[in-house]
């Protein structure tokens, strides 16, 4: 090799460099902006894929009356993973439509998000949803960061017209759930259907039980050292364990849409699951009955409470140029009439306050819609990369409490340090 | 003279040099750094040295997931290879419509690995307990993928199913290298069947079985779309291969600074199991 000589030719050199340079910037031309006539251009990215057609609409609506602005809306398969991504690169979209999950309050603690308080559309929000976006946040920061827009619930939903034409009735208490189990299971039809090979299907029952048998801030308690979940969750775990018998004889050989199906076609008389499986059911037998109710783990009846959260808030980017054309795309968003198709596409329960439709599958969570009897999903406050799910299809296989509680317990501290130490590094300073 | 000629080769390597060192060494540089952060991905990160290192060692899920890598690696490899040389040598012998075997087995490499993983999991799912069920064997009724303790053999079967398309092609050009006489003059000396394999054209095909070993372990340890059509890591997190972990907890999980350390530790790994196949396998090469 005789690479020497080479660098004596200057020409050469010179075209080598320029290749250097010119292959350097290939994707840094990729992320200019492609320039739209002078409008102000605001670009969304939400993660609910099966509202893709919603927003699509949406978004022409929008630009078809606004001469101003342009919007561009994507509804990509993952997009949290594709969002973090871009994260990574530093590329923001304007805003962002996501869950009230950990990845909300991850955003937050990395200061990504802007302050919206002074957006008046936040007026309209209902008063819960704000409470249960503030409790996300590590430690108390100043501020709103999301506008929560639909709200999801999750129990148990039933064929009614199957539990009309057997006569059964609505359990209140986990005892009168476990007899209704036995009871349909003596008729010969399968109580539960459960999809447990799509490992976040496990997590459904676990937060609808959990609002009622542990402390709604039990993984907060953890953080601050006050309990371990070992002492929180027993009683859930066994209960859980409880329903199995009640489901398929192998639950992890299916996943999430074979169960859907298979509560579709009425091989099941419930199904364990949050409202928003309903459109996947429909789409399979779209004359079926669905009405839900309130998963009643707790002995009594008046204890129980409706597990919700906040399934789509928008939140605006730090690094949003426009602050006032995106709260113009928001107010858009709010107007009454697209909620309210929204709700109706996707059987959501709206976070605005108004006098909305709610779907028939609603029916039998009403009550607890209308009281405000409503408590966050545990699964929110945990970690992705900690894979409760996992360890809970771990547990169901395994069936083994102490061995499941203690997992939990040391993987808490493991992949929540840094939290935890920025939680007792607060409650020092305050 | 000399000098143009350089002048050419130069040119033409040194575009390639530099998109290689743009999408390859300098994501790794940044990915070494990364791996010394607890970063999530986007916003604030803080040094914290060689924790994520020390964590490594001490994970019990990244541990179970070198365990299963290495072990699915390490058989999947073995099965491939032997059952592609005995394609091999069936297909390299006189039989009557070679160009249409050779063909059809072929298939299975062309086909994206995402689609067979689906419908090998259908195949798993329904297919197989329900034949099962009807030939009466209870040991099968139900799906082997719900197993964690046979899940990994799920993945097994479907990996060495595509893998032992091209294995074959390669074995295929091995064998046709061996020149005709070699076997005639062996088999003066009495070396026919088993014998002739064993003696004569094993070791004349030694590099080709070395560039399949090769690609085959580093190809397995890789392993990722066929777990995500699979499993997704599951039953029990029995089947969470070592990329896949990566890409998880990496990319959609927050630990981007953790998993790069495990990125990095597993490069080295990779690329020590590689040099070492190569060294062994080029002490045994014979020329002719």
């Amino acid at each position: 090799m005789n690479g020497k000589k080479f660098f004596h030719g200057k020409r050469t050199k010179c075209v080598g460099i320029a290749l250097c340079c010119m292959t350097a910037m290939l994707p840094v031309a990729g992320c200019a902006s492609s320039g739209n006539s002078g409008k102000t251009e605001i670009e969304i990215v939400q993660y609910k894929p099966e509202a893709a057609n919603y927003f699509k609409t949406v978004e022409e609506q929008f630009n078809a009356t606004h001469d101003d602005i342009h919007l561009t809306i994507n509804s990509p398969n993952d997009a949290t993973t594709i969002l973090k991504t871009r994260f990574i690169r530093e590329d923001y979209p304007d805003i962002i439509g996501i869950g009230g999950d950990i990845n909300y309050s991850y955003f937050v603690d990395a200061e990504i998000l802007t302050d919206m308080s002074d957006y008046s559309g936040l007026q309209s929000i209902n008063q819960g949803y704000l409470d249960i976006a503030e409790a996300l946040e590590f430690v108390p920061v100043d501020g709103t960061y999301i506008l929560p827009y639909v709200a999801n619930a999750a129990g148990v939903l039933y064929n009614r017209q199957m539990f009309a034409d057997h006569g059964w009735k609505i359990p209140e208490t986990w005892e009168e759930l476990l007899a209704l189990c036995d009871d349909i299971q003596a008729e010969g039809i399968l109580p539960f259907y459960f999809g447990f090979k799509d490992t976040w299907t496990c997590l459904a029952p676990w937060n609808a039980m959990a609002v009622e048998l542990a402390p709604s801030d039990t993984t907060k308690q953890v953080n601050r050292g006050e309990t371990t979940f070992t002492d929180q969750y027993r009683e859930l775990a066994e209960k859980y364990a409880q329903l199995l018998p009640y489901g398929p004889e192998d639950p992890f050989a299916y996943g999430y849409n074979d169960a859907c199906t298979a509560f579709a076609r009425g091989e099941s008389a419930m199904y364990p699951i949050g409202s928003y499986a309903t459109p996947q059911i429909l789409s399979v037998n779209p004359d079926l009955d669905i009405d839900s109710f309130v998963m009643p783990a707790c002995d009594n009846k008046d204890d129980r409470t409706l597990n919700s959260g906040i399934d789509l808030g928008f939140c605006v980017m730090a690094d949003c140029p426009d602050k006032e054309a995106a709260y113009e795309v928001l107010d858009f968003l709010l107007a009454d009439e697209n909620i309210q198709q929204y709700i109706d596409d996707q059987n959501a329960v709206p976070c605005k306050n108004g006098d909305f439709r709610l779907a028939s599958m609603l029916d039998g969570m009403l009550e607890f819609i209308q009281t405000g009897n409503m408590t966050d999903y545990q699964d929110h406050y945990y970690p992705s990369e900690m894979s409760v799910d996992a360890l809970l299809q771990t547990f169901l296989i395994e069936k083994d409490v102490d061995d499941f509680l203690a997992t939990f317990d040391t993987n808490w501290q493991r992949y929540n340090r840094d939290i935890i130490r920025m939680v007792q590094e607060y409650a020092q300073n305050h | 003279m000399k000098n143009d000629r350089q002048r050419t080769f130069m040119l033409i390597t040194i575009p390639i040099l530099a998109l290689f060192v743009c999408f390859n060494t300098i994501p790794l540089i940044r990915g070494v750094i990364y791996s010394f952060t607890n970063f999530r991905g986007f916003g604030k990160y803080d040094w914290v040295g060689l924790r994520n290192y020390i964590d490594l060692f001490t994970d019990a899920r990244v541990g179970k997931s070198y365990w299963f890598t290495i072990k699915l690696a390490l058989v999947t490899t073995v099965v491939v290879n032997v059952l592609s040389l005995l394609l091999a040598l069936g297909l390299n012998s006189k039989i009557r419509a070679k160009g249409f075997f050779r063909g059809a087995y072929f298939l299975p490499n062309i086909l994206g690995s995402l689609v067979v993983g689906y419908i090998f999991n259908y195949f798993f799912t329904y297919i197989i307990p329900a034949l099962a069920d009807m030939a009466g064997i209870k040991a099968l009724s139900s799906s082997i993928l719900s197993s964690p303790s046979k899940a990994w053999i799920g993945v097994m079967i479907v990996c060495a199913w595509q893998a032992i398309a091209m294995n074959t092609i390669i074995y295929i050009s091995g064998l046709q290298t061996v020149p005709e006489d070699v076997y005639e003059a062996g088999g003066l000396d009495g070396a026919t069947g088993w014998k002739q394999f064993r003696y004569l054209t094993f070791p004349l095909i030694i590099p080709f079985f070395s560039i399949n070993m090769v690609l085959c372990v580093k190809n397995f340890l890789m392993v990722f779309d066929q777990i995500v059509a699979l499993t997704k890591g599951g039953p029990a997190q029995s089947t969470e291969s070592i990329s896949y972990l990566i890409y998880n907890n990496g990319m959609a999980g927050g630990q981007f600074g953790f998993q790069s350390a495990n990125a990095v530790v597993f490069f080295i790994v990779i690329v020590i199991i590689s040099v070492a196949q190569m060294k062994f396998s080029s002490s045994k090469e014979e020329q002719l």
